[in-house]
């Protein structure tokens, strides 16, 4: 098919249409302007004056796109399921036929709910949508359905924990809204490509947009909100990591002089000093770890031009993760305006009874407490412990059956530590954690050491897919019948009445002597500790 | 053919039985039919072929009816006289020269000529009633939300339905009955609510039957109607009177407002619903070199007609930052009046009646280079897109031999009481 036909839309299938040669200057793979300030003249400039005072205060805000876990996508019937067969997932209402109308998949809705209760946000007695309107070629309509002034969520708070110390995060608003499809630009980049091709099966996709307030004060607090919220929303059940592009983010940077903040704290900055920092935004962040580089190189960049006295541009900058850098976008993102307007075909949908009707499971925090307080942990294995739901689960399963502490060191450091080790999660052995919880009932009942149980019987379990009998046996890692072992201790203080005599008279190294006959005794299947322990009880009795 | 009442003639079979089993039926060309162009009278469109039926398409063919093509019409709905069309003006059969009105013109025209038993039409602002009036012929514009638009090209989406044209209530209203009914596809759709009549048929209702019926006049649109169109109107009205029906004067003040309320909302809304419309899946690609926005501006330019750029720029205008709360948002406060206004009124009348356009048909030609005078002859019909109410259009006579309609509003979901009360008339 020739290019620009548009009989395209006689059959939905054929795969990709194309723009052309599109000069598309900046495009990042998701687009969006709110500003968390006040617009404020675009070439304002720190003058090196005021820098020389004192120290300087990075201030940092979000916004935080997450791909929701439905089924199927926002407004159509299409399945949310990842395929490499470009416009595959794809019917007239996401394509953006003429005619088609959304109709809402009350599953996003509900998503967004558990998320609004986990943030302690306000949900409204209603929710509705608007019309975002731009132009862009990987929007079907040319619009964008999108939340505008009565998001489902409003003012909500995450707190988390960063080196040691807690802060509290506010979340501003986040709200539902439909992904555009993607872009895929061949022969070249965004400007020297020879065609693009467009890929609807994104479009569609329920996301919610997290948007922060400007509270964040260094790279690695966002870091720490990103792995919590991550923790909270997989904890939710509306959110996969592992998927490609489920979270997108967008950051705002400013650095401001402390003697600029009326309050003198910087905890608490106004509005005024913010107004007056240059900002730059950051786009193009897709994981933690990547916002914590990215924003710390923006920080640096931008801390070295205040010292030198050199103007911080207000700016949107291009986060290069192979390169490490972040990168100008050239032409300035000029205020844009969005049009926003009610979305007809849609009718306002009635929340307000939801929040009591839909029940959301413990939360990562309130859940590393309660493992503190009832199992008596300690704050770095609750940690471990509460780092996926998953983990968090198999743990109770463990701690209920056997000692809690030994519970712990199982599953926190054998299990996770092994699994690490081999770039596993515990979701890898779906359907084999009573394998594990066997492992460690050979252990508590004694039937194996700890050392083979930990050094043989799990790795072996997790590279060669044995139960732990199948390699207890094949290895004849069996320990010795209680029975056996003491059979073989009475025999043993009978059979050396000297070694005996000495250790009545002090001697406490005559006991290696006889955990040695014991040994050999019993094939050397028996733990020493024990045959130490018991026959001390022995000699004492 | 010379009236040029169809874009595509193409036979879509329905099944061997049901209700609309030796019906044929014309079906405006910005409704979705698979497979078969569907071009809203646009060059953007004139080689869009639709991959899915519309909701009603799928229930005409389901209801045994034979679909004999696609009507011409406005550009995407935008005119009242169906001179917009990318595809050249229709005749109006039953008044020769002149327009057929618009934007469904096509639909009236196949009904009036014969070409068609009934039609689809589809009615934003009195896009079914004002070719109804102009051809002669009966035409309803249903209830917000009674009919799936699901498949209906959007033009204003807030405020338009599609509705059957015939050349009696009775086989509008069985059109009807085929037609309505909630739809998962179209979330604003709703079931009529029970009243004593909802089990029967649409249909059934065409009983001529207006003895006791208390008809309201608002004054406010017969002002400035044309002398011949009025003294029409009141010949109506005697004849009802004289079977049983009464009327007394209403007052809607607010519908003084309606027509720039009305250009507002609907154009804003145009101007986001054809959006898409951009060169590179739909119209003439805009070229392949420089700014996207650029060529997306050239396909644009150079698909759309005059009187849908100029609607698109008004629309961009209205909900543009600065102007939105001047324009859109003062426009959605004047729609709820009229809503108000209309509830209050409809409390003291079983229906309203009107003129259904306060002027005869326009001669061909006549109105192209006024488009304001063009917006205002829409006076009559658009208060009621405004309102979400249900209204009909029968043929009430003629004025120097032209063709001269009556329009009857009904309260919500009060469909059957207008096609009793229209079928009245004929
Ligand atoms: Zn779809």
């Amino acid at each position: 098919m020739a290019p620009h036909e548009s009989s395209f839309v006689t059959d939905i299938e054929p795969a990709t249409e194309h723009v052309a040669g599109v000069g598309i200057d900046g495009l990042a793979p998701y687009r969006r302007v709110v500003t968390f300030y006040p617009h404020q003249p675009e070439s304002r400039v720190m003058t090196a004056q005021t820098v020389q005072q004192g120290d300087l205060v990075t201030v940092i805000g979000l916004e935080v796109h997450v791909q929701l876990e439905t089924d199927t996508k926002i407004f159509c019937g299409c399945s949310t399921e990842q395929t490499d067969e470009p416009n595959e997932h794809v019917c007239p209402v996401c394509l953006g036929l003429p005619g088609a109308l959304p109709v809402l998949n009350e599953g996003a809705v509900e998503a967004a709910v558990k998320i609004g209760k986990a943030i302690d946000a306000e949900i409204p007695e209603e929710t509705r949508f608007h019309r975002k309107n731009y132009y862009y070629p990987d929007l079907p309509k040319n619009f964008q359905i999108t939340q505008y002034d009565e998001p489902i969520c409003a003012d909500g708070e995450l707190e988390v924990a960063v080196e040691g110390t807690r802060r509290t995060i506010t979340i501003e608003r986040a709200h539902l809204e439909e992904d555009p499809g993607s872009l895929q630009h061949v022969g070249g980049g965004i400007d020297t490509a020879d065609y693009t091709l467009v890929n609807y099966n994104r479009a569609g996709t329920p996301l919610m947009e997290i948007v922060t307030a400007p509270d964040f004060r260094s790279p690695s607090e966002v870091r720490a909100f990103l792995a919590e919220l991550e923790e909270v929303l997989e904890y939710l059940g509306v959110f996969d990591a592992e998927r490609d592009g489920s979270l997108r983010i967008d950051a705002n940077l400013s650095i401001i002089p402390e003697d600029e903040i009326e309050s003198g704290d910087i905890d608490d900055i106004g509005s005024s000093a913010l107004e007056t920092a240059n900002r730059t935004e950051v786009k193009n962040i897709s994981s933690h770890k990547g916002a914590q580089k990215a924003l710390a190189y923006e920080e640096t960049r931008q801390k070295n031009a205040i010292e030198r006295g050199r103007a911080v541009e207000q700016e949107t900058r291009h986060w290069d993760e192979s390169r490490g850098i972040t990168v100008s976008m050239r032409s300035k993102e000029e205020e844009k305006d969005y049009r926003y307007f009610e979305e007809a075909d849609l009718p306002p949908l009635r929340v307000a009874d939801w929040k009591d009707e839909i029940s959301i499971p413990e939360l990562p925090s309130a859940r590393r407490e309660r493992f503190q307080a009832e199992y008596g942990l300690d704050e770095e294995s609750a940690s471990k412990l509460t780092s996926t739901k998953q983990v968090a689960d198999f743990y109770e399963t463990v701690a209920a059956e056997f000692d809690p502490d030994l519970a712990a060191t199982w599953v926190a450091d054998n299990l996770l530590g092994e699994l690490n080790y081999r770039d596993m999660e515990i979701t890898d052995l779906e359907g084999r954690l009573n394998e594990v919880t066997r492992l460690v009932e050979l252990v508590a009942t004694d039937e194996i050491t700890a050392k083979n149980a930990r050094e043989t019987v799990l790795r072996s379990m997790l590279d060669d897919e044995r139960t732990p009998e199948e390699i207890v046996d094949a290895e004849g890692l069996g320990k010795t019948g209680e029975d056996e072992v003491q059979q073989a201790v009475v025999e043993a203080i009978d059979e050396n009445p000297d070694a005996v005599s000495d250790y009545e008279s002090g001697d406490d190294g005559a006991i290696n002597f006889l955990v040695g006959q014991v040994m050999q005794k019993t094939g050397g299947s028996a733990d020493p500790g024990d045959v130490n322990q018991l026959l001390r009880a022995e000699l004492e009795a | 053919m010379s009236a040029n009442i169809f874009i595509t003639e193409e036979t879509i079979d329905g099944v061997e039985d049901g209700p609309l089993a030796d019906t044929t039926v014309a079906v405006k060309d910005n409704i979705s039919t698979e497979g078969i162009l569907t071009t809203c009278g646009s060059a953007m469109l004139d080689d869009y072929v639709p991959p899915y039926d519309a909701t009603v398409v799928s229930r005409l063919k389901d209801a045994g009816a034979t679909i004999v093509g696609k009507t011409n019409m406005d550009e995407f709905g935008m005119g009242t006289t169906t001179e917009t069309s990318a595809f050249g003006a229709t005749e109006n059969p039953a008044a020769p020269g002149h327009v057929p009105g618009g934007s469904s013109g096509g639909s009236a025209a196949a009904v009036a000529a014969g070409e068609a038993d009934v039609a689809l039409g589809s009615d934003t602002g009195g896009s079914i009633r004002c070719p109804a009036a102009f051809c002669g012929v009966v035409g309803i514009k249903p209830t917000y939300g009674l009919v799936s638009r699901y498949g209906l090209v959007a033009y204003g989406n807030s405020l338009e339905q599609i509705g059957p044209f015939a050349t009696s209530v009775e086989d509008a209203a069985a059109t009807l009955d085929v037609i309505a009914g909630p739809d998962d596809r179209d979330a604003t759709t709703r079931e009529p609510p029970a009243d004593g009549e909802s089990d029967s048929s649409y249909a059934d209702a065409a009983t001529g039957d207006v003895d006791g019926l208390s008809i309201g006049v608002p004054t406010e649109l017969l002002e400035g109607a044309d002398e011949g169109v009025v003294d029409t109107f009141w010949d109506a009205i005697d004849d009802l009177e004289s079977q049983g029906a009464s009327y007394h004067e209403v007052s809607l003040p607010s519908v003084e407002h309606a027509v720039e309320a009305y250009y507002v909302i609907a154009m804003s809304e145009a101007s986001s619903n054809l959006a898409r419309f951009d060169g590179v899946r739909y119209g003439e690609s805009g070229g392949y070199d420089g700014n996207w926005n650029e060529t997306f501006a050239t396909a644009r330019k150079e698909g759309f007609g005059d009187e849908v750029k100029r609607r698109i720029l008004l629309g961009t205008y209205a909900l543009s930052a600065g102007y939105h709360d001047k324009y859109y948002k003062k426009a959605q406060d004047a729609r709820a009046w009229v809503k108000q206004d209309f509830d209050g009124v409809l409390e003291e009348a079983d229906v309203l009646a009107s003129p259904t356009m306060p002027v005869p048909p326009f001669e061909r030609g006549e109105s192209l280079d006024d488009p304001l005078q063009m917006y205002l002859a829409d006076a009559n019909t658009v208060p009621v897109n405004l309102a979400d109410l249900p209204a009909i259009s029968v043929p009430a006579g003629e004025t120097d031999g032209l063709p001269v309609g009556l329009q009857l509003v009904g309260p919500a979901f009060g469909e059957r009481e207008l096609i009793r009360a229209g079928s009245a008339l004929s």
